[in-house]
Protein backbone atom coordinates (compact mmCIF):
# COMPACT_ATOMS: atom_id res chain seq x y z
CA UNK A 1 0.00 0.00 0.00
CA UNK A 2 1.37 3.97 -0.98
CA UNK A 3 1.07 6.32 2.02
CA UNK A 4 -2.14 7.36 3.09
CA UNK A 5 -0.79 10.93 3.96
CA UNK A 6 1.03 11.49 0.44
CA UNK A 7 -2.30 9.56 -1.36
CA UNK A 8 -4.24 12.16 0.32
CA UNK A 9 -2.13 14.76 -1.19
CA UNK A 10 -2.11 13.50 -4.83
CA UNK A 11 -5.49 13.30 -4.80
CA UNK A 12 -5.98 16.84 -4.52
CA UNK A 13 -3.48 17.02 -7.16
CA UNK A 14 -5.38 15.02 -9.52
CA UNK A 15 -8.77 16.91 -8.55
CA UNK A 16 -7.61 20.38 -8.44
CA UNK A 17 -4.44 20.80 -10.19
CA UNK A 18 -4.38 24.46 -11.32
CA UNK A 19 -5.33 25.35 -7.70
CA UNK A 20 -2.60 27.45 -5.17
CA UNK A 21 -1.32 24.88 -2.73
CA UNK A 22 1.04 27.22 -0.92
CA UNK A 23 2.56 30.12 -0.71
CA UNK A 24 5.96 31.13 1.05
CA UNK A 25 7.83 34.11 0.90
CA UNK A 26 6.45 35.36 -1.90
CA UNK A 27 6.76 32.19 -4.09
CA UNK A 28 3.90 30.03 -4.63
CA UNK A 29 2.76 26.02 -6.43
CA UNK A 30 -0.31 25.29 -7.55
CA UNK A 31 -1.27 21.68 -6.50
CA UNK A 32 0.28 19.90 -9.88
CA UNK A 33 3.42 21.97 -9.76
CA UNK A 34 3.62 20.99 -5.71
CA UNK A 35 2.95 17.14 -6.74
CA UNK A 36 5.49 17.49 -9.42
CA UNK A 37 8.33 18.44 -6.92
CA UNK A 38 7.32 16.38 -4.15
CA UNK A 39 7.62 13.39 -6.82
CA UNK A 40 10.93 15.06 -7.82
CA UNK A 41 12.25 15.25 -4.45
CA UNK A 42 11.34 11.75 -3.19
CA UNK A 43 13.16 10.53 -6.95
CA UNK A 44 16.09 12.50 -5.75
CA UNK A 45 16.44 10.64 -2.15
CA UNK A 46 15.53 7.06 -3.60
CA UNK A 47 18.51 8.03 -6.61
CA UNK A 48 20.75 8.73 -3.50
CA UNK A 49 20.41 5.90 -1.71
CA UNK A 50 17.70 6.58 1.00
CA UNK A 51 16.01 3.79 1.73
CA UNK A 52 12.29 2.86 3.75
CA UNK A 53 12.73 3.41 7.13
CA UNK A 54 16.08 5.86 7.06
CA UNK A 55 16.11 8.76 9.06
CA UNK A 56 16.95 12.04 7.59
CA UNK A 57 17.91 14.72 9.85
CA UNK A 58 16.91 18.33 8.70
CA UNK A 59 17.74 22.05 10.55
CA UNK A 60 15.00 23.30 8.74
CA UNK A 61 13.42 26.66 7.69
CA UNK A 62 10.24 27.58 6.62
CA UNK A 63 10.23 27.14 3.34
CA UNK A 64 7.96 25.04 0.22
CA UNK A 65 11.37 22.92 0.04
CA UNK A 66 10.78 21.48 3.69
CA UNK A 67 6.80 21.15 3.30
CA UNK A 68 7.55 19.26 0.14
CA UNK A 69 9.80 17.11 2.21
CA UNK A 70 7.23 16.26 4.39
CA UNK A 71 5.36 14.85 1.87
CA UNK A 72 8.37 12.90 0.42
CA UNK A 73 9.39 11.23 3.74
CA UNK A 74 5.63 10.12 3.82
CA UNK A 75 5.66 8.70 0.46
CA UNK A 76 9.25 6.88 0.58
CA UNK A 77 8.29 5.56 4.27
CA UNK A 78 11.41 7.34 5.72
CA UNK A 79 11.18 9.61 9.52
CA UNK A 80 12.37 13.05 9.26
CA UNK A 81 14.23 14.89 12.57
CA UNK A 82 13.79 18.53 12.01
CA UNK A 83 15.93 20.26 14.01
CA UNK A 84 16.24 23.89 15.05
CA UNK A 85 18.91 25.40 12.67
CA UNK A 86 20.38 27.49 15.70
CA UNK A 87 21.19 24.93 18.19
CA UNK A 88 24.65 24.29 19.28
CA UNK A 89 26.87 21.66 17.51
CA UNK A 90 26.85 19.17 20.80
CA UNK A 91 22.88 19.02 20.79
CA UNK A 92 22.69 18.26 17.02
CA UNK A 93 25.41 15.58 17.64
CA UNK A 94 23.34 14.17 20.78
CA UNK A 95 20.34 14.54 18.47
CA UNK A 96 21.64 12.90 15.68
CA UNK A 97 22.54 9.96 17.94
CA UNK A 98 19.28 9.65 19.69
CA UNK A 99 17.36 10.11 16.66
CA UNK A 100 19.48 7.55 14.86
CA UNK A 101 19.88 9.98 12.21
CA UNK A 102 21.60 8.45 9.05
CA UNK A 103 21.70 11.41 6.40
CA UNK A 104 21.87 15.25 6.42
CA UNK A 105 20.08 17.57 4.31
CA UNK A 106 21.03 21.30 6.14
CA UNK A 107 22.37 24.42 4.33
CA UNK A 108 25.96 25.64 3.43
CA UNK A 109 26.24 27.72 6.93
CA UNK A 110 25.07 24.19 8.99
CA UNK A 111 27.97 22.33 7.33
CA UNK A 112 29.99 25.20 7.56
CA UNK A 113 29.70 25.90 11.29
CA UNK A 114 30.36 21.46 11.80
CA UNK A 115 33.75 22.31 9.94
CA UNK A 116 35.00 25.08 12.15
CA UNK A 117 33.68 23.01 15.04
CA UNK A 118 35.20 19.61 14.73
CA UNK A 119 32.94 17.96 11.67
CA UNK A 120 29.75 16.03 12.51
CA UNK A 121 29.76 12.15 11.43
CA UNK A 122 27.13 11.42 8.91
CA UNK A 123 26.86 7.60 7.77
CA UNK A 124 24.57 8.64 4.71
CA UNK A 125 23.75 10.78 2.36
CA UNK A 126 24.50 14.81 2.88
CA UNK A 127 22.75 17.55 0.59
CA UNK A 128 23.12 20.95 0.62
CA UNK A 129 19.99 23.27 0.42
CA UNK A 130 22.23 26.11 -1.22
CA UNK A 131 25.23 26.40 -2.83
CA UNK A 132 27.96 23.75 -3.65
CA UNK A 133 29.57 22.42 -0.93
CA UNK A 134 32.17 19.74 -0.62
CA UNK A 135 31.40 16.01 -0.20
CA UNK A 136 27.18 16.67 -0.42
CA UNK A 137 24.86 16.41 -3.32
CA UNK A 138 23.57 19.85 -4.22
CA UNK A 139 19.86 20.15 -4.01
CA UNK A 140 19.70 21.63 -7.16
CA UNK A 141 19.45 18.35 -8.75
CA UNK A 142 16.30 17.83 -8.16
CA UNK A 143 15.57 19.68 -11.08
CA UNK A 144 16.73 17.13 -13.42
CA UNK A 145 14.92 14.52 -11.23
CA UNK A 146 11.56 13.07 -13.08
CA UNK A 147 8.34 14.28 -12.11
CA UNK A 148 6.53 10.58 -11.99
CA UNK A 149 5.50 9.38 -8.27
CA UNK A 150 7.60 6.73 -7.61
CA UNK A 151 6.19 3.66 -5.99
CA UNK A 152 7.04 2.49 -2.76
CA UNK A 153 4.15 -0.08 -1.61
CA UNK A 154 5.25 -1.02 1.72
CA UNK A 155 3.55 1.66 3.99
CA UNK A 156 1.47 0.77 6.27
CA UNK A 157 0.75 4.47 7.86
CA UNK A 158 2.75 2.93 11.47
CA UNK A 159 6.17 4.39 10.05
CA UNK A 160 7.57 6.92 12.18
CA UNK A 161 7.58 10.25 9.86
CA UNK A 162 8.70 13.08 12.03
CA UNK A 163 10.42 12.42 15.59
CA UNK A 164 10.34 15.58 17.19
CA UNK A 165 13.37 16.69 19.75
CA UNK A 166 12.10 18.01 23.28
CA UNK A 167 15.63 18.63 24.84
CA UNK A 168 17.84 21.19 23.87
CA UNK A 169 21.63 20.20 24.72
CA UNK A 170 23.31 17.78 27.05
CA UNK A 171 20.29 16.61 28.50
CA UNK A 172 18.85 13.12 26.72
CA UNK A 173 16.64 14.01 24.40
CA UNK A 174 12.91 12.51 24.42
CA UNK A 175 12.25 12.64 20.62
CA UNK A 176 8.36 12.14 20.83
CA UNK A 177 7.53 9.60 17.71
CA UNK A 178 5.25 11.01 14.98
CA UNK A 179 3.26 8.45 13.03
CA UNK A 180 1.94 9.34 9.39
CA UNK A 181 -1.53 7.81 10.88
CA UNK A 182 -0.97 10.08 13.90
CA UNK A 183 -0.75 13.31 11.34
CA UNK A 184 -3.23 12.53 9.29
CA UNK A 185 -5.54 11.36 13.00
CA UNK A 186 -4.45 14.77 14.09
CA UNK A 187 -5.07 17.12 10.39
CA UNK A 188 -8.87 14.95 10.56
CA UNK A 189 -9.43 15.99 14.31
CA UNK A 190 -8.39 19.84 13.63
CA UNK A 191 -10.56 19.64 10.17
CA UNK A 192 -13.58 18.74 12.46
CA UNK A 193 -13.30 21.08 15.23
CA UNK A 194 -12.18 24.13 13.09
CA UNK A 195 -14.47 23.65 10.65
CA UNK A 196 -11.62 23.77 7.89
CA UNK A 197 -13.07 23.70 4.05
CA UNK A 198 -11.20 23.43 0.77
CA UNK A 199 -11.82 27.57 0.82
CA UNK A 200 -9.39 28.10 3.76
CA UNK A 201 -6.69 29.69 3.05
CA UNK A 202 -4.32 28.34 6.35
CA UNK A 203 -1.49 29.88 7.92
CA UNK A 204 1.59 28.97 9.41
CA UNK A 205 3.53 31.24 11.25
CA UNK A 206 6.21 29.36 13.46
CA UNK A 207 8.92 27.36 12.97
CA UNK A 208 8.27 23.61 10.86
CA UNK A 209 10.35 22.08 13.12
CA UNK A 210 7.09 22.20 15.85
CA UNK A 211 4.82 19.93 15.56
CA UNK A 212 2.35 23.01 15.55
CA UNK A 213 3.28 24.28 12.40
CA UNK A 214 4.03 20.45 10.93
CA UNK A 215 0.44 20.33 11.29
CA UNK A 216 -1.04 23.51 9.55
CA UNK A 217 0.93 22.98 6.68
CA UNK A 218 0.42 19.20 6.15
CA UNK A 219 -3.53 19.69 6.73
CA UNK A 220 -4.45 22.03 4.20
CA UNK A 221 -2.73 20.01 1.35
CA UNK A 222 -4.67 16.67 2.64
CA UNK A 223 -7.85 18.63 2.93
CA UNK A 224 -7.31 20.21 -1.08
CA UNK A 225 -7.06 24.04 0.70
CA UNK A 226 -4.19 26.29 0.57
CA UNK A 227 -1.30 26.37 2.75
CA UNK A 228 0.36 30.49 3.62
CA UNK A 229 3.54 29.35 5.37
CA UNK A 230 5.12 32.76 6.63
CA UNK A 231 9.15 32.51 6.60
CA UNK A 232 10.11 34.78 9.72
CA UNK A 233 7.88 35.62 12.32
CA UNK A 234 7.54 39.31 13.40
CA UNK A 235 4.14 40.85 14.03
CA UNK A 236 4.58 43.14 10.70
CA UNK A 237 5.24 40.51 8.58
CA UNK A 238 2.09 38.55 10.29
CA UNK A 239 0.25 41.35 9.21
CA UNK A 240 1.06 42.11 5.85
CA UNK A 241 0.88 38.55 5.19
CA UNK A 242 -2.43 37.83 6.24
CA UNK A 243 -3.69 40.73 4.58
CA UNK A 244 -2.07 40.19 1.42
CA UNK A 245 -2.80 36.98 1.22
CA UNK A 246 -6.11 36.88 2.82
CA UNK A 247 -5.43 34.03 5.21
CA UNK A 248 -8.76 32.65 7.21
CA UNK A 249 -7.01 30.43 9.65
CA UNK A 250 -4.63 30.04 12.02
CA UNK A 251 -3.32 28.48 15.33
CA UNK A 252 -1.14 30.63 16.55
CA UNK A 253 0.57 30.96 19.55
CA UNK A 254 0.02 33.33 22.40
CA UNK A 255 3.01 35.31 22.38
CA UNK A 256 2.88 36.41 18.51
CA UNK A 257 -0.89 37.07 19.03
CA UNK A 258 0.32 39.64 21.97
CA UNK A 259 2.57 41.22 19.75
CA UNK A 260 0.41 40.96 16.94
CA UNK A 261 -2.25 43.01 19.34
CA UNK A 262 0.58 45.78 19.93
CA UNK A 263 1.38 46.66 16.73
CA UNK A 264 -2.65 46.45 15.94
CA UNK A 265 -3.16 49.02 18.70
CA UNK A 266 0.15 51.05 17.32
CA UNK A 267 -1.72 51.40 13.93
CA UNK A 268 -5.52 51.76 13.36
CA UNK A 269 -5.23 51.97 9.66
CA UNK A 270 -4.35 48.27 9.55
CA UNK A 271 -7.29 46.35 8.80
CA UNK A 272 -7.68 42.56 8.74
CA UNK A 273 -10.70 41.01 7.71
CA UNK A 274 -10.43 38.28 6.16
CA UNK A 275 -9.89 35.54 9.30
CA UNK A 276 -12.70 32.69 10.04
CA UNK A 277 -11.49 31.93 13.10
CA UNK A 278 -8.39 32.24 14.78
CA UNK A 279 -7.04 29.50 17.73
CA UNK A 280 -4.46 30.53 20.59
CA UNK A 281 -1.95 27.92 21.64
CA UNK A 282 0.64 27.16 23.50
CA UNK A 283 -0.42 29.74 27.04
CA UNK A 284 -2.90 31.36 28.08
CA UNK A 285 -3.75 34.85 26.94
CA UNK A 286 -4.77 37.26 29.12
CA UNK A 287 -7.96 37.82 28.85
CA UNK A 288 -7.62 41.69 28.17
CA UNK A 289 -5.11 40.69 25.01
CA UNK A 290 -8.08 38.03 24.31
CA UNK A 291 -11.14 40.39 23.72
CA UNK A 292 -9.15 43.01 22.28
CA UNK A 293 -7.71 40.83 19.78
CA UNK A 294 -11.59 39.72 18.92
CA UNK A 295 -12.04 43.17 18.84
CA UNK A 296 -9.78 43.78 15.95
CA UNK A 297 -9.79 41.22 13.81
CA UNK A 298 -13.88 40.32 14.24
CA UNK A 299 -13.25 36.55 14.21
CA UNK A 300 -14.46 33.43 15.78
CA UNK A 301 -11.76 33.30 18.44
CA UNK A 302 -10.50 29.94 20.08
CA UNK A 303 -8.54 28.87 23.13
CA UNK A 304 -6.55 25.28 22.72
CA UNK A 305 -4.93 23.49 25.02
CA UNK A 306 -2.47 20.51 24.32
CA UNK A 307 0.92 18.82 24.30
CA UNK A 308 3.32 17.54 21.63
CA UNK A 309 2.97 14.15 22.79
CA UNK A 310 -1.35 14.20 22.89
CA UNK A 311 -1.70 16.84 20.35
CA UNK A 312 -4.62 19.39 21.49
CA UNK A 313 -6.29 18.27 24.61
CA UNK A 314 -9.29 20.45 25.06
CA UNK A 315 -10.36 23.25 22.84
CA UNK A 316 -13.13 26.61 23.88
CA UNK A 317 -14.85 29.38 21.50
CA UNK A 318 -14.94 32.45 23.41
CA UNK A 319 -17.90 33.42 21.64
CA UNK A 320 -20.11 30.12 22.11
CA UNK A 321 -18.73 30.30 25.66
CA UNK A 322 -19.53 32.88 27.42
CA UNK A 323 -19.43 31.58 30.99
CA UNK A 324 -16.56 29.49 30.69
CA UNK A 325 -14.30 32.36 29.74
CA UNK A 326 -11.42 31.64 32.14
CA UNK A 327 -11.23 27.69 31.03
CA UNK A 328 -9.61 25.87 28.17
CA UNK A 329 -12.22 24.32 27.07
CA UNK A 330 -13.73 20.78 26.67
CA UNK A 331 -11.86 17.60 25.21
CA UNK A 332 -11.85 16.67 21.52
CA UNK A 333 -13.69 13.70 21.19
CA UNK A 334 -11.14 11.79 20.70
CA UNK A 335 -9.65 12.78 23.75
CA UNK A 336 -10.62 12.02 27.58
CA UNK A 337 -9.32 13.77 30.83
CA UNK A 338 -8.57 12.63 34.39
CA UNK A 339 -7.18 14.83 37.22
CA UNK A 340 -4.48 12.78 39.09
CA UNK A 341 -3.34 13.71 42.72
CA UNK A 342 -0.92 10.81 44.77
CA UNK A 343 -2.61 9.77 47.84
CA UNK A 344 0.28 9.34 50.28
CA UNK A 345 -1.09 6.55 51.82
CA UNK A 346 -1.89 4.41 49.11
CA UNK A 347 1.21 5.30 47.60
CA UNK A 348 -0.71 5.52 43.19
CA UNK A 349 -2.23 8.21 41.82
CA UNK A 350 -5.87 9.07 42.74
CA UNK A 351 -8.33 10.99 40.84
CA UNK A 352 -9.23 14.78 42.01
CA UNK A 353 -13.01 15.99 42.79
CA UNK A 354 -14.57 18.04 41.31
CA UNK A 355 -12.97 21.86 41.30
CA UNK A 356 -9.67 20.12 43.06
CA UNK A 357 -6.25 20.50 41.61
CA UNK A 358 -3.91 17.51 40.19
CA UNK A 359 -1.92 16.74 37.47
CA UNK A 360 -3.88 16.97 33.74
CA UNK A 361 -3.85 13.53 32.17
CA UNK A 362 -5.29 12.81 28.67
CA UNK A 363 -6.19 9.29 27.39
CA UNK A 364 -6.61 10.17 23.16
CA UNK A 365 -6.18 8.15 19.88
CA UNK A 366 -3.98 11.13 19.14
CA UNK A 367 -1.08 10.70 20.91
CA UNK A 368 1.93 9.73 19.06
CA UNK A 369 3.68 6.17 18.70
CA UNK A 370 6.06 6.79 22.12
CA UNK A 371 9.72 8.21 22.96
CA UNK A 372 12.03 6.89 19.84
CA UNK A 373 13.69 3.76 21.76
CA UNK A 374 12.71 5.14 25.37
CA UNK A 375 9.64 3.29 25.51
CA UNK A 376 10.63 3.04 29.58
CA UNK A 377 10.22 6.94 29.97
CA UNK A 378 6.71 6.61 28.15
CA UNK A 379 5.52 3.93 30.70
CA UNK A 380 6.96 6.45 33.30
CA UNK A 381 4.29 8.76 32.03
CA UNK A 382 1.64 6.42 31.33
CA UNK A 383 -1.10 5.93 34.12
CA UNK A 384 -3.95 3.15 32.84
CA UNK A 385 -3.60 5.07 29.30
CA UNK A 386 -3.60 8.20 30.21
CA UNK A 387 -0.33 10.69 29.74
CA UNK A 388 0.63 12.21 32.03
CA UNK A 389 0.99 16.31 31.38
CA UNK A 390 3.17 17.22 33.72
CA UNK A 391 0.84 20.46 34.13
CA UNK A 392 -1.72 21.20 36.81
CA UNK A 393 -5.36 22.06 36.24
CA UNK A 394 -9.08 21.53 37.43
CA UNK A 395 -12.33 20.17 35.85
CA UNK A 396 -15.37 21.78 36.65
CA UNK A 397 -18.83 20.17 37.01
CA UNK A 398 -19.62 20.79 33.46
CA UNK A 399 -16.42 19.44 32.22
CA UNK A 400 -14.31 22.29 31.54
CA UNK A 401 -10.65 22.15 32.10
CA UNK A 402 -8.77 25.25 33.79
CA UNK A 403 -4.86 25.09 33.23
CA UNK A 404 -3.41 26.34 36.74
CA UNK A 405 -0.03 25.74 36.08
CA UNK A 406 2.63 22.93 35.45
CA UNK A 407 4.56 20.60 37.87
CA UNK A 408 7.20 20.21 35.86
CA UNK A 409 9.91 22.46 35.92
CA UNK A 410 9.92 23.72 32.13
CA UNK A 411 10.88 27.37 30.79
CA UNK A 412 8.32 28.02 27.58
CA UNK A 413 9.47 31.32 26.16
CA UNK A 414 8.03 32.50 22.89
CA UNK A 415 6.02 28.93 22.96
CA UNK A 416 9.11 26.99 22.93
CA UNK A 417 10.37 24.30 25.78
CA UNK A 418 13.63 25.04 27.60
CA UNK A 419 14.50 22.38 29.77
CA UNK A 420 16.14 24.19 32.72
CA UNK A 421 18.78 21.26 33.32
CA UNK A 422 20.15 21.44 30.17
CA UNK A 423 21.19 25.00 30.78
CA UNK A 424 22.19 24.30 34.42
CA UNK A 425 24.60 21.87 33.00
CA UNK A 426 26.15 24.00 30.31
CA UNK A 427 27.17 26.75 32.53
CA UNK A 428 28.42 24.38 35.78
CA UNK A 429 31.08 23.56 33.33
CA UNK A 430 32.39 26.84 34.07
CA UNK A 431 35.46 26.76 36.63
CA UNK A 432 33.91 30.17 38.53
CA UNK A 433 30.96 28.83 38.85
CA UNK A 434 29.95 26.38 41.63
CA UNK A 435 26.26 25.78 41.14
CA UNK A 436 23.43 26.65 38.83
CA UNK A 437 20.02 27.16 38.62
CA UNK A 438 18.09 28.64 35.30
CA UNK A 439 14.68 29.40 35.83
CA UNK A 440 11.48 31.19 34.18
CA UNK A 441 11.04 35.16 34.27
CA UNK A 442 7.93 36.40 33.27
CA UNK A 443 8.41 38.65 30.21
CA UNK A 444 5.68 41.06 28.51
CA UNK A 445 6.92 39.98 24.90
CA UNK A 446 7.64 36.43 25.00
CA UNK A 447 5.55 35.27 28.23
CA UNK A 448 8.36 34.00 29.76
CA UNK A 449 12.06 34.28 29.08
CA UNK A 450 15.38 31.99 30.61
CA UNK A 451 16.49 33.51 33.59
CA UNK A 452 19.88 32.17 35.60
CA UNK A 453 21.02 32.46 39.39
CA UNK A 454 24.51 31.37 39.35
CA UNK A 455 26.36 30.81 42.43
CA UNK A 456 30.50 31.87 42.33
CA UNK A 457 32.99 29.05 43.44
CA UNK A 458 34.62 29.88 46.68
CA UNK A 459 37.43 32.73 45.59
CA UNK A 460 36.13 33.07 41.95
CA UNK A 461 34.03 35.90 40.42
CA UNK A 462 31.52 35.79 37.97
CA UNK A 463 31.86 38.28 34.77
CA UNK A 464 28.72 38.10 33.10
CA UNK A 465 29.71 39.63 30.19
CA UNK A 466 31.54 36.63 29.63
CA UNK A 467 29.12 34.49 30.87
CA UNK A 468 26.84 35.46 28.05
CA UNK A 469 29.67 35.12 25.36
CA UNK A 470 29.73 31.99 26.64
CA UNK A 471 25.86 31.29 26.11
CA UNK A 472 25.99 32.31 23.28
CA UNK A 473 28.61 29.40 21.92
CA UNK A 474 27.04 26.66 23.93
CA UNK A 475 23.49 27.43 23.98
CA UNK A 476 20.97 27.53 21.33
CA UNK A 477 19.07 30.68 20.65
CA UNK A 478 16.05 29.98 22.59
CA UNK A 479 17.90 28.72 25.57
CA UNK A 480 20.05 32.12 26.25
CA UNK A 481 19.43 33.58 29.42
CA UNK A 482 18.32 37.16 29.38
CA UNK A 483 18.73 37.60 33.12
CA UNK A 484 21.63 37.05 35.35
CA UNK A 485 21.84 37.17 39.05
CA UNK A 486 24.91 35.87 41.52
CA UNK A 487 24.01 34.86 44.44
CA UNK A 488 25.73 33.58 47.10
CA UNK A 489 23.29 30.25 47.41
CA UNK A 490 20.31 28.10 45.69
CA UNK A 491 16.82 27.86 47.32
CA UNK A 492 17.26 23.96 48.11
CA UNK A 493 14.98 22.01 50.50
CA UNK A 494 15.90 19.82 53.47
CA UNK A 495 17.28 17.09 51.39
CA UNK A 496 19.50 19.77 49.43
CA UNK A 497 17.07 19.32 46.33
CA UNK A 498 17.42 22.45 44.18
CA UNK A 499 13.51 23.95 44.40
CA UNK A 500 13.48 25.77 41.09
CA UNK A 501 10.12 26.80 41.06
CA UNK A 502 11.11 29.07 44.26
CA UNK A 503 14.20 30.75 42.29
CA UNK A 504 12.50 33.73 41.31
CA UNK A 505 10.79 34.85 44.36
CA UNK A 506 14.04 33.99 45.96
CA UNK A 507 16.33 36.28 44.13
CA UNK A 508 12.85 38.82 44.34
CA UNK A 509 13.72 38.73 47.72
CA UNK A 510 16.93 39.78 47.69
CA UNK A 511 16.07 42.84 46.13
CA UNK A 512 18.52 41.18 42.59
CA UNK A 513 15.89 42.52 39.96
CA UNK A 514 15.62 45.62 40.41
CA UNK A 515 18.86 46.23 39.23
CA UNK B 1 37.85 45.40 7.36
CA UNK B 2 34.58 46.43 6.70
CA UNK B 3 33.76 43.47 3.92
CA UNK B 4 35.31 41.39 6.64
CA UNK B 5 32.23 42.14 9.52
CA UNK B 6 30.00 42.39 6.61
CA UNK B 7 30.74 38.83 5.35
CA UNK B 8 30.25 37.86 8.99
CA UNK B 9 27.24 39.86 10.00
CA UNK B 10 25.74 38.49 6.45
CA UNK B 11 26.79 35.02 6.65
CA UNK B 12 25.19 35.08 9.87
CA UNK B 13 21.85 36.45 9.45
CA UNK B 14 21.45 33.71 6.44
CA UNK B 15 22.18 30.58 8.64
CA UNK B 16 18.20 30.09 7.83
CA UNK B 17 17.28 32.52 4.78
CA UNK B 18 18.87 33.61 2.20
CA UNK B 19 18.72 37.40 1.33
CA UNK B 20 16.88 37.88 -1.98
CA UNK B 21 18.62 39.75 -4.57
CA UNK B 22 16.69 43.00 -4.97
CA UNK B 23 17.03 43.42 -0.59
CA UNK B 24 19.40 46.49 -0.29
CA UNK B 25 21.71 44.71 1.99
CA UNK B 26 23.19 47.65 4.02
CA UNK B 27 19.91 49.25 4.55
CA UNK B 28 18.29 46.34 6.24
CA UNK B 29 16.93 45.92 9.82
CA UNK B 30 17.53 42.26 10.36
CA UNK B 31 15.07 42.23 13.57
CA UNK B 32 12.08 44.03 11.78
CA UNK B 33 12.62 41.90 8.81
CA UNK B 34 12.58 38.34 11.03
CA UNK B 35 16.43 37.23 9.92
CA UNK B 36 17.07 37.43 13.67
CA UNK B 37 14.29 36.89 16.36
CA UNK B 38 13.95 38.80 19.65
CA UNK B 39 15.28 35.22 20.88
CA UNK B 40 18.42 35.15 19.09
CA UNK B 41 19.79 38.78 18.96
CA UNK B 42 21.59 38.18 22.44
CA UNK B 43 22.84 34.86 20.50
CA UNK B 44 24.13 37.06 17.30
CA UNK B 45 25.30 39.94 19.96
CA UNK B 46 27.39 37.91 22.36
CA UNK B 47 28.90 36.06 19.08
CA UNK B 48 29.67 39.53 17.12
CA UNK B 49 31.40 41.02 20.79
CA UNK B 50 33.45 37.26 20.85
CA UNK B 51 34.37 37.11 17.13
CA UNK B 52 35.93 40.76 17.15
CA UNK B 53 36.52 41.03 20.36
CA UNK B 54 34.28 44.14 21.32
CA UNK B 55 31.73 44.92 23.53
CA UNK B 56 28.96 46.75 22.82
CA UNK B 57 28.13 49.92 25.32
CA UNK B 58 24.24 49.78 26.71
CA UNK B 59 23.34 52.69 24.39
CA UNK B 60 24.50 51.11 21.47
CA UNK B 61 22.12 48.00 22.83
CA UNK B 62 19.28 50.14 23.34
CA UNK B 63 19.88 52.17 20.03
CA UNK B 64 18.18 50.63 16.56
CA UNK B 65 21.07 51.52 14.95
CA UNK B 66 22.60 48.40 15.84
CA UNK B 67 20.04 46.18 13.77
CA UNK B 68 20.78 47.63 10.87
CA UNK B 69 23.42 45.71 8.68
CA UNK B 70 25.07 49.17 7.68
CA UNK B 71 25.00 50.79 10.99
CA UNK B 72 26.15 47.28 12.64
CA UNK B 73 29.08 47.10 10.30
CA UNK B 74 29.89 51.14 10.93
CA UNK B 75 29.64 50.51 15.26
CA UNK B 76 31.58 47.43 14.74
CA UNK B 77 34.25 48.74 12.73
CA UNK B 78 34.58 52.13 14.71
CA UNK B 79 35.38 50.14 18.29
CA UNK B 80 38.20 48.27 16.02
CA UNK B 81 39.84 52.03 15.35
CA UNK B 82 40.21 52.51 18.82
Amino acid sequence: MQSQLANLFYENSLKTPNKEAIWCDGQSKTYKEMADYVSQYSNLLLKLGVKYGDHIAIPMNNSIESVALFFSAADLGVCLVPLNPTLPLEAIKSAMKFGDMKHLIARKAFYNECQKNGGLDVPGIKICLDNDYPDTVPFSCINEMPTTRPVVNNINGDESLILTMTSGSTGNPKPIDISQKNKIDRAMAHIRVYNISKDDRILAATPLYHSLAERLVILPLILGATSILLPRFTPQIWLNCAKEQKTTFTIAVSAQLAQILEVLKQDDSIVIDSFRCIVSSSALLEEKVKYELIDKLKCEFHEMYGTSETSTITNICFQKSPDKQKSVGLPFDEASIKILKEDAEANFDIECNVGEVGEIACKTSLLCKGYYHQEEMMKMQMKDGYFRTGDLGYLDEDGYLYFSGRKKEIIITGAVNVYPHDIDVVLERLPEIKECAAFSYPDDRLGEVVAVALVPNEDAEINIRSVKTYCARNLADFQQPHKFFVVDQLPKNTMGKLQRMNVYNYVQSLGLDKE
Amino acid sequence: MNNKIKEFILDYIQREYTLPDDVDVMELNYVDSGYIDSLGLIQFIATLEDEFNIAFTDEELASSDIKVVGKLVDIISRKLEK
